[in-house]
């Protein structure tokens, strides 16, 4: 099989950086016409570009703005080798992939989707931010063999349990996958999911192996899912709670970055209650504090630590994680 | 969890287990799909786990007069075989709504029992191989009609006795009315599906030198059409942009709206004036008995070489687009007009006319979004231009991702109205590659 090498990585990233929608086609054109795979073009080089852009963006370098325009050249990209890619004619049954509502990241579910349809599946692709509801119709609608619902994000991940219920309900095995499930299957479990999977290989070689038909997912514990549903009602207000408390504390938040990564701190606490999972926190004090830093917070996990324990106060499960588990605290 | 003695197969648990359980189980799994595929499947898949070792669900469709079998050693399994033998066995469980029991020993003359009651040679193989077997061929019927049978077999000898009988026949029943169900939502969602079709917006073409982009979110969350419209129309250099509000929601809406979309498309094929055209819709969707009314803005856009583009907009009772130009500035040209289809005048509508070039973007949108309301109150026009001016140049798409996912997020979760978005950004033109 023809490799990939540095060079293609860093062409499509001088293409993606300069938002050159042409020269980014031509790259991946280039590529598949020398006989690169399909999915190696957009595992090997389409994603690994995606994850610097972010990274940008995490540091500072670029505004939300540029790493929007250069994610929608990597969907160009990825729509030219989706039209380059002959399916083998969905012989291997239908999958319905979606990003679950308040999940933007549409990049990973469209390489997923690229990769299970050079490998045979009859894919529907519903992109970012799917209703449940839209989610559900589409389920009963195509009668699919797999639901694959991708969530990068902390925030997707409560609605991602509800695409569980729903598929799962219908007797449908779910496969589940990306950065916001974390490195192992622990998360995507815990939410129900029939498998899971690490990245767009993974996912198909972890579709081979679903049963047919599932049972629908047991509820979870009681204190669980009340906590999660209080966490999410008044999930605004304890995000402007804490912005108080830091502001309170000497904070200052011109470009309102703090605010920004307090909302997503609260996501990823509601996440790892939903999940019983705490490495969540652990990995989103980690980006917070890095996206902090770059916009000139300083001793950005104690002010979180701090405004996330004073604006959690009367969530038990979500204190108690807090306290533990994100880093900065003063005692 | 039910444990399970060795050598015993693993649906005598279930056939142990309490009744009253067992029949709420069922109840949950059998309904939970509307999918007469999915259905099926469950209904394999529950007898298999639970009452039998092999089965197979056979729909009868009356009209080409075939079965379809679904199931057998592989759940996936689906074979349609033609079924016009009224005297097979089969049939008389399937019209008269009554079981037939049979056993088939190791002995018996290959197939016999087997073939009265299972109409396809692989599948009789399949079962054959479990002999000495016992089969039991269950109707399925609902709302007085009958569907198929379900037909079930166990291997050496295990029997169904009567009790057993009458459980699989509440299971046969509960799956009769799931799959009818099922074939009713099917039957509704393809015509749901069809007339979706022919009302949502078309694709949108390729206009060259510019970058286009759309969202749309329906009030009605599980649907692709509502009271908002948009369209592109045109070729060359002369393009016409429409977006519009017909009032009220869902079905209802996405009939008028289509009706606006087509007069328009009309209109623009004699007029090219965005006035113009917006006075001739508003004579052909007046009318005396109805209150219904459109909102509409339309733009022509005219590319030329050099990468800018020039603009007339025209509106006809809905708010004028704004200009995010390169720097970060927006603007919203003043024009006005009445709205469209509530009464007849003689006004015309005004134009204004203007440059967009490459790094600006011309941005349409539907009241949904400024009158987004979440937890912080409405959304508004403030929020919108400051979301505009950060995405300055981002591009056509990237601006309108941004403008959908900034409302969303401020909904946090709750209802919406219609919302919609069109965004147009001439491309910078590139140089020729060598």
């Amino acid at each position: 099989m023809t490799m990939t090498s540095v060079g293609d990585i860093e062409r499509f990233d001088t293409a993606v950086a300069s938002a050159d929608t042409d020269g980014a086609i031509d790259v991946v054109e280039d590529l598949l016409r020398l006989g690169v795979d399909p999915v190696t073009v957009m595992v090997d080089v389409i994603a690994p570009v995606q994850a610097r852009v972010g990274r940008r963006w995490q540091d500072g370098t670029w505004s939300v703005a540029q790493e929007h325009a250069a994610t929608t050249v990597a969907v160009s990209a990825l729509e030219a080798v989706s039209r380059a890619t002959r399916p083998a004619g969905g012989a291997r049954g239908r999958v319905v992939i979606a990003c679950a509502e308040r999940e933007w990241h549409a990049v990973p579910a469209m390489i997923v989707a690229g990769a299970l349809r050079a490998e045979g599946w009859q894919i529907t692709l519903l992109g970012a931010s799917t209703p449940t509801a839209r989610l559900s119709r589409y389920l009963q609608d195509l009668g699919p063999d797999v639901t694959a619902v991708s969530c990068s994000v902390a925030a997707g991940l409560p609605n991602a349990r509800g695409f569980i219920e729903a598929s799962t309900t219908a007797g449908i095995p779910v496969l589940a996958g990306g950065a916001a499930f974390g490195p192992d299957d622990r998360r995507a479990r815990a939410l129900g999911a029939t498998a899971w999977a690490h990245d767009a290989r993974g996912a198909t070689e972890a579709i081979a192996g679903l049963p047919t038909v599932v049972e629908a997912v047991p509820a979870l514990p009681a204190e669980v899912t009340r906590e999660v549903a209080a966490l999410r009602t008044a999930h605004r207000d304890l995000v402007l709670d804490a912005a108080t408390h830091a502001a309170a504390a000497g904070a200052d938040d011109p470009d309102r970055s703090l605010r920004d990564a307090l909302d997503q701190a609260m996501h990823a606490v509601t996440g790892a209650v939903l999940t019983s999972d705490e490495r969540l926190l652990t990995e989103t004090s980690g980006w917070t504090s890095d996206v902090l830093r770059a916009r000139g917070h300083r001793d950005a996990d104690a002010i979180v630590h701090s405004a996330l324990a004073h604006a959690l106060r009367d969530y038990p499960l979500a204190a108690g994680l807090v306290r533990r588990h994100w880093p900065g605290a003063t005692s | 969890m039910t444990t399970v003695s060795p050598g015993s197969p693993i649906w005598q648990a279930a056939l142990d287990a309490p009744r009253h359980d067992l029949s709420q189980v069922l109840d949950l799994e059998l309904s939970g799909s509307l999918n007469v595929r999915r259905t099926v499947l469950r209904t394999l898949e529950v007898t298999r786990s639970r009452f039998a070792d092999w089965a197979v669900v056979a729909l009868a469709d009356p009209r080409s007069r075939t079965l379809t079998l679904h199931g057998g050693d592989d759940l996936r399994s689906t074979v349609t075989v033609h079924h016009d033998s009224p005297a097979s066995l089969l049939t008389q469980v399937i019209q008269s709504g009554q079981h037939e029991l049979l056993s088939v020993d190791v002995d018996s003359a290959p197939f016999d029992g087997l073939s009265a009651l299972i109409p396809h040679q692989g599948l009789r193989d399949e079962a054959a191989a479990l002999r000495p077997a016992d089969v039991l061929s269950l109707p399925l019927t609902a709302r007085g009609a009958s569907l198929g049978a379900l037909i079930l077999v166990r291997r050496a000898g295990r029997g169904f006795d009567e009790t057993d009988v009458g459980l699989l026949a509440q299971l046969a029943a509960r799956a009769a009315l799931a799959l009818d169900s099922a074939a009713i939502y099917e039957e509704h969602a393809r015509i749901t599906r069809v007339l979706e079709e022919n009302l949502r917006p078309p694709a949108l073409p390729v206009v060259p030198g510019v970058e286009l982009a759309t969202s749309f979110r329906s009030s009605a969350e599980h649907l692709e059409i509502g009271g908002d419209f948009y369209d592109v129309h045109g070729e060359d250099d002369d393009w016409l942009l429409v977006l519009g509000d017909v009032c009220g929601k869902g079905v209802d809406a996405a009939v008028l709206n289509s009706r606006a979309r087509q007069s328009i498309r009309t209109a623009a094929r004699f007029h090219r004036s965005p006035g113009q055209i917006l006075g001739t819709l508003n004579e052909v969707i007046y009318d005396e008995s109805s209150d219904r009314f459109v909102t509409v803005v339309c733009a022509r856009l005219r590319p030329r070489p050099d990468g800018s583009v020039s603009v007339t907009v025209a509106v006809a009772g809905h708010p004028a687009p704004l200009v995010v130009r390169a720097d970060g500035t927006v603007e919203q040209p003043a024009v006005s007009g009445r709205l469209a289809g509530a009464i007849r005048h003689s006004d015309g509508y005004q134009e204004v006319t203007f440059d967009i070039a490459p790094g600006d973007a011309l941005v349409m949108f539907s009241d949904g979004i400024y009158e987004a309301r979440g937890d912080g109150g409405l959304y508004g026009m403030d929020r919108l231009r400051d979301v505009l001016g950060a995405y300055a140049g981002a591009g056509a798409i990237a601006i309108c991702e941004a403008v959908e996912q900034d409302v969303v997020e401020h909904l946090g979760g709750l209802g919406h109205d219609d919302m919609t978005a069109l965004v147009v950004s001439p491309r910078a033109v590139r140089p020729v590659r060598s």
